[in-house]
């Protein structure tokens, strides 16, 4: 059995993708390097990658399957699971055949298994869009650190560029070591290997303090529901949550 | 008074208005300004009691010369009472929202001095905030009752919500429980919101950069369990406003037990059930063609705790089923119970390709165990205790969600649920 082992990167897997398309051999999965591990039975081909091809891959299936499907793809990929180059692989053999209805197929095994996964890099997303908390660390320089489940500070930079169009920020991905930075012009994503550590002023702690407060106060105490509240905050996001981290 | 203390207060004041959503506005950022609005709308945490914060939700004032029963700011009632200045609720607003803690304001007020006086507060804060601050971001404000129609007007223009409390759902409870208010005295500024949101938005179609009016739309709130209104009451009232007012919204607000009035009912505990009834009532209302007569009459006014309401009227009206998946209109599909609009959606995408199975329905996402009973696949019929609504009751209430001898212990989600990210595809903002 043939397994196509590419960079962990984007283009790298769109070229595998290329290539199980194009040449003969048809690979049982594609498994990114980082989670690779030889076996006696797999026959592993590593693929380089290469910008033209990976081009190809990502104008065809913008053109021949749906903008739709691009995301899916990209939301997959982000999603960083070992499974997902090998998910992205069975749904584009289905979508290059179907066109834009692949996605009307949803009794399908291979399409449900792209969906599902694409839906969780989705609703992370628009979670930490609402969870993401910034603090004043400079004179007009807001820093949030986050810890999300999938690699996503990419999906949420254009949303603060457009909202906090007037200030300087950094969204720090702590467990990838990857920022993206806004200079009120543009945003770019950058690595960021340190730990910031934030000694905030006095403007900062009174605002951290006022919306503790205010979070205290909304709350009707006879309606308490600790396990509602975790349902759609769960306790792994809490650690950067002004309103719930212990300080 | 510090601004600690003042926020303590009046968010405290703030808190019995459950309306937090801030959806249905796509407002932009304007160049070198901040914020703008997600049309799906976004919350930014949970309260303890699990409700979403979307919204900093603040009163002005809790300072009122109305001496309603039910609120817990009547002028009778003793506790601390404070006042931000629009400016502190400004500089509160953009701190926040800079922070990322909040998508917007929701500014409510008690009546200080006369409905005039406050309406004109809460025009110059939203005003300070629009062209001082350069905000952009969701605002929802209250329209005073009684307040000149010209300051509700003015203040439409820069906000992206409005709304006013009916609170009561019948006139009798209001004389009851509200005597300083009118019936008229609510329902005008409603009307006059909806009117002019129905110019503006004519005006848009010829000039595309006419300004925008309300664009998310009022919302009103009734409270539950503090007068002996019925559910089918309330739910009529609940479609009069949608079909008369084009409401977005109406929320519903289990009485929380403030205070001991000789006119008040003593609960134990919020009605939290009967208001998790009246909510799945009004989506069945907004976004699945039902009628309040079909739900409830005179004879059967309030809905069945062990079953929801549309489970309820499926076994009322067992000569419709069983309905056929792959043949249905969506219209059908929709009034089986196990099938939400997202599911019914995806069947009729879904059986365009190909034959649906029981299997493929699982699959789709579409609640078996309550919708076996109701609908045939493919001809085949799975409801293992055949056609019979008694037995189909007993099957759909062996297992209730809600301990039986206390149903006030837990607060369904349904409606919080709906605020994540697919309320934009089902449409219910």
């Amino acid at each position: 059995m043939i397994i196509f082992v590419y960079d962990n990167s984007f283009e790298g897997l769109l070229t595998a993708i290329y290539e199980a398309y194009y040449t003969d051999i048809k690979p049982r999965a594609i498994v990114s390097d980082e989670y690779y591990e030889p076996n006696l039975i797999d026959n592993r081909i590593y693929i380089e990658s290469d910008i033209t091809k990976s081009n190809k891959v990502y104008e065809a299936i913008k053109k021949k399957i749906s903008q739709d499907a691009l995301r899916h793809v990209y939301h997959v990929f982000l999603s960083e699971l070992k499974e997902a180059p090998t998910v992205i692989y069975k749904y584009l053999l289905i979508a290059f055949r179907m066109g834009y209805q692949v996605d009307f197929l949803l009794t399908n095994q291979h399409v449900l298994n792209m969906h599902k996964i694409s839906k969780k890099v989705s609703r992370e997303k628009h979670r930490m869009l609402g969870l993401t908390r910034f603090q004043l660390i400079k004179e007009d320089f807001y820093y949030a650190p986050i810890e999300p489940d999938y690699h996503i500070i990419g999906l949420l930079a254009p949303h603060f560029a457009n909202r906090m169009a007037d200030q300087h920020w950094m969204i720090h991905d702590v467990k990838r070591g990857a920022a993206a930075v806004y200079d009120k012009k543009e945003w770019f994503l950058t690595e960021v290997d340190m730990k910031l550590q934030a000694s905030v002023g006095a403007e900062e702690e009174l605002y951290q303090e006022l919306w503790k407060t205010y979070f205290k106060s909304i709350s009707i105490s006879e309606r308490r529901n600790p396990k509602l509240q975790k349902n759609f905050m769960p306790t792994r996001y809490w650690k950067f949550l002004t309103e719930k981290k212990q300080s | 008074m510090e601004i600690l203390d003042k926020l303590t207060i009046l968010a405290d004041a703030a808190k019995y208005d459950v309306s937090c959503s801030s959806s249905g506005s796509s407002r932009k950022n304007k160049e070198g300004g901040i914020g703008n609005a997600a049309i799906s709308g976004i919350c930014h945490s949970w309260s303890d009691d699990g409700r979403c914060i979307s919204l900093l939700k603040i009163l002005l004032t809790n300072y009122c010369i109305y001496n309603c029963a039910y609120c817990v700011n009547r002028s009778s009632n003793d506790l601390p009472r404070a006042a931000f200045t629009p400016d502190e609720v400004a500089q509160l607003t953009i701190n926040f929202y800079r922070r990322n803690y909040i998508e917007g304001l929701f500014l409510s007020s008690a009546i200080m001095k006369d409905p005039n006086h406050t309406m004109e507060l809460l025009l110059t804060t939203v005003k300070l905030l629009r062209n001082e601050h350069r905000f952009n971001g969701y605002i929802h404000v209250k329209a005073i009752p009684g307040a000149d129609s010209r300051l509700i007007y003015e203040t439409g223009k820069y906000v992206d919500r409005m709304s006013v409390n009916i609170e009561l759902p019948s006139s009798g409870g209001l004389k009851l429980l509200a005597p300083q208010k009118k019936k008229e005295e609510i329902i005008k500024p409603m009307s006059l919101i909806t009117r002019q949101m129905k110019q503006h938005k004519e005006e848009k179609k010829i000039f595309k950069s006419s300004p925008s009016f309300v664009p998310a739309g009022q919302s009103t709130q009734l409270i539950v369990g503090a007068t002996a209104d019925h559910d089918y009451q309330i739910l009529k009232l609940s479609e009069g406003l949608y079909n008369r007012f084009q409401l977005k919204r109406v929320y519903y607000s289990a009485y929380v037990p403030i205070g001991i009035h000789p006119q008040l009912p003593t609960l134990a505990s919020p009605p939290t059930l009967r208001e998790h009834r009246l909510y799945q009532a009004d989506w069945l209302l907004r976004f699945y063609g039902f009628q309040a007569t079909e739900l409830l009459d005179e004879v059967q006014p309030n809905f069945d705790t062990l079953l929801d309401p549309k489970c309820d009227w499926a076994l009322r009206n067992m000569h419709l089923f069983p309905i056929e998946i792959n043949k249905a209109e969506i219209e059908m599909l929709l009034r089986i119970p196990g099938i939400g609009v997202q599911s019914a959606r995806r069947i009729v995408a879904a059986r365009r390709m190909a034959p649906i199975s029981y299997d493929g329905l699982k699959k789709i996402g579409v609640v078996m165990k309550r919708a076996r009973y109701f609908i045939t696949c493919q001809g085949k019929y799975y409801g293992e205790v055949g056609l019979q609504e008694r037995l189909i009751r007993q099957c759909l209430i062996s297992k209730p969600i809600l301990v039986q001898n206390k149903p006030e212990e837990k607060q369904l989600s349904l409606f919080d649920v709906y605020q994540l990210k697919e309320s934009i595809i089902t449409g219910e903002l």
